[in-house]
């Protein structure tokens, strides 16, 4: 035990000492604030024209979703789409809530949901991506196999530091995100009302189980499964990483599978068994707030299910190949 | 190799801090899809807005908000402005202070008796109450029946001006319930009702239904009177001569200049 936690120590350390959790940060804020700044812009143009009112601001979204509805043009998946999101923001005028209550928690909220599919997983990728490949190019790796340690023990170590560093990101992702848009957008709304628990039901969204949490909660929930899937992502970049001998090569196979994973979520509706893949199922927060999946008949249980199944796998094969494998140059 | 232990300390410490929280996350979020316990009880809003009534000359600020059909939502305006936005323009600079648009609630091919369960909406019971002014075409879609399939109109489909006839009287009692409920919802509001055309002028075959039309716009115009607070406002003059001047490429919707020409009026009537 004592010689794992040494391990764990050596690998954290040796992550740290790399700077890649530096550049991440450095990252995050350049580009928090621009999208602030954007998001500013737009709240700026909203309250010209709407005056203030977010109950005319919401009904306009709903008029202009339902107009956009009644286009022949526009594909039946869309139309699904927004006719959820019609309902959806129906239920919430109905209630007299606000969805978006102007500060720095709904912007978080926002920003972690559009991070999900792309931006957290290229943060996850920049440290797991070469934590076993690194050690082949530079030949460290023949030190660290020389000593009196099992091999399961040193990739296990290297994963239980994956799954630390994973938790780090996303925490300082949220707080920086927090901080930085609260200096426009003002650091309240911890205790706002939102709804979860929508289900989407082919057409029409089932309100049965609707209730309302506070904005606290929801980022609490909404972060544990966006670690879930940075988690499931970073596993398998730890995979391609025991595979791959260049770090390049790891990194661009990572990020064209997470790209692909994007694209084929917004096109792959009619291609129901693209549902199995890992990489359409990583927008685990949608179904917090209740947007109907990429394909139809996935749940929280079924893509929790599928990340699940494919972390296990990746896990295996690298545990089976890095303990077995020749080092060999 | 001191500083390095310190390092590992506090790294060690804070992200297992974080990686606890992540994992209660995500099994608070599991929790509360699977099982979800009663949320917690909603905050009062603050209430909506409401119209004061009242002599527009003494008011800062006049709200309007319109509804109805593809007219309203200014389909066939290459500009996108429509005539509504087109009111707010000219009435601000007339009235020389601000007009403010509250909403524009039209819905593309939208028909008298859809507008009727829609204005139960509390998005509708909203916009409406706050109205100083409201504009409204319906019942385009109720006689010519456009919208809903496309409508290559040029070649006059399957209109005729005896249809149009049969399909009034359905469509009236639509009419009248839209006057009453936007009355309820708003007691003080004036109401302008934009009034019917023919688009197919043109046609031989559907110059009869220029008739219709009018029949149509003096049942509005009845309506209008009872409530004591509306007016119709007539198109049909606009149109008749100018098909090709004012009508945008689908033949059936205004084009930018016909939208301008039909604000006019509308500013005439308020101001």
């Amino acid at each position: 035990m004592a010689n794992l936690l040494a391990l764990l120590q050596n690998e954290t350390l040796k992550v740290w000492k790399k700077k890649r959790f530096a550049v991440i940060v450095l990252i995050l804020l350049i580009l928090i604030p621009v999208f602030v700044y954007a998001q500013m812009k737009i709240a700026q143009n909203s309250r010209e024209k709407f005056n203030t009112d977010w109950r005319s601001e919401l009904q306009s979204r709903i008029t202009d979703n339902t107009n956009a509805l009644s286009s022949e043009r526009i594909p039946e998946e869309w139309k699904k789409w927004r006719r959820a999101l019609v309902q959806q923001l129906q239920y919430y005028l109905d209630h007299d809530i606000n969805p978006q209550t102007p500060n720095a928690v709904t912007f978080t909220r926002t920003f972690l949901d559009n991070a999900v599919s792309l931006f957290i997983p290229l943060m996850v990728l920049a440290i797991a991506s070469d934590l076993v490949s690194s050690e082949r190019s530079t030949g460290t790796i023949k030190m660290l196999l020389t000593r009196p340690v099992r091999r399961w023990r040193i990739l296990f170590a290297k994963l239980a530091t994956l799954t630390l560093y994973v938790s780090l990101i996303i925490i300082t992702t949220t707080l920086l995100c927090y901080l930085i848009s609260g200096l426009v957008f003002g650091y309240s709304g911890w205790s706002e009302p939102v709804f979860v628990g929508f289900q989407v039901k082919g057409a029409d969204v089932d309100t049965t189980s609707v209730h309302a949490v506070t904005q606290g909660i929801y980022l609490l929930m909404q972060s544990g499964l966006i670690w879930f899937s940075a988690m499931v992502v970073a596993i398998i970049a730890l995979m391609v990483s025991v595979l791959v001998r260049s770090t390049a090569a790891s990194f661009v196979t990572m990020m064209a599978t997470i790209i692909a994973g994007t694209i084929l979520a917004n096109m792959a509706s009619s291609w129901h068994s693209a549902k199995y893949l890992f990489n359409v199922n990583l927008e685990l927060s949608s179904y917090l707030r209740g947007t109907p999946p990429p394909i139809e008949g996935m749940t929280l249980g079924f893509s929790l299910a599928i990340l699940g199944i494919w972390g296990v796998a990746a896990l295996i094969v690298s545990f089976t190949v890095f303990t077995k494998q020749d080092i060999l140059n | 190799m001191k500083s390095s232990s310190w390092l590992w300390r506090i790294l060690g410490l804070t992200t297992f801090i974080c990686l606890l929280i992540m994992v209660t996350g995500f099994a608070w979020a599991l929790k509360d899809t699977w099982f979800p316990k009663d949320g917690l009880s909603l905050p009062e809003a603050s209430k909506p807005e409401v119209a004061t009534g009242g002599n527009w000359s003494d008011k800062a600020e006049l709200y309007v908000t319109s509804l109805g059909d593809s007219l309203t939502k200014g389909t066939g305006d290459s500009t996108g402005e429509g005539y509504v936005a087109r009111v707010v323009d000219r009435l601000s600079k007339e009235m020389d202070k601000p007009v403010y648009l509250v909403n524009n609630l039209a819905i593309n091919g939208l028909r008298a008796d859809l507008l009727v369960k829609r204005l139960d909406e509390s998005g509708y019971k909203n916009s409406i109450g706050k109205a100083d002014i409201i504009l409204m075409t319906i019942g385009g879609n109720d006689l010519f029946r456009i919208a809903q399939n496309g409508g290559s109109m040029a070649e006059g489909g399957d209109l005729s001006p005896k249809l149009l006839l049969e399909r009034m009287p359905e469509a009236k009692p639509s009419l009248e319930t839209v006057f009453h409920k936007v009355r309820k919802l708003n007691p003080t509001a004036r109401i302008i009702y934009v009034g019917l055309y023919n688009a197919f002028y043109d046609l031989p075959a559907m110059r009869p239904a220029s008739e219709v039309v009018a029949k149509w716009n003096e049942f509005a115009h009845d309506l209008a009177e009872a409530d004591g607070n509306a007016t119709v406002v007539p198109t049909y003059d606009l149109f008749e001569f100018n098909l090709k001047q004012y009508l945008s490429s689908d033949h059936f919707h205004p084009n930018a200049l016909g939208y301008d020409r039909i604000s006019e009026r509308i500013v005439q009537a308020l101001h």
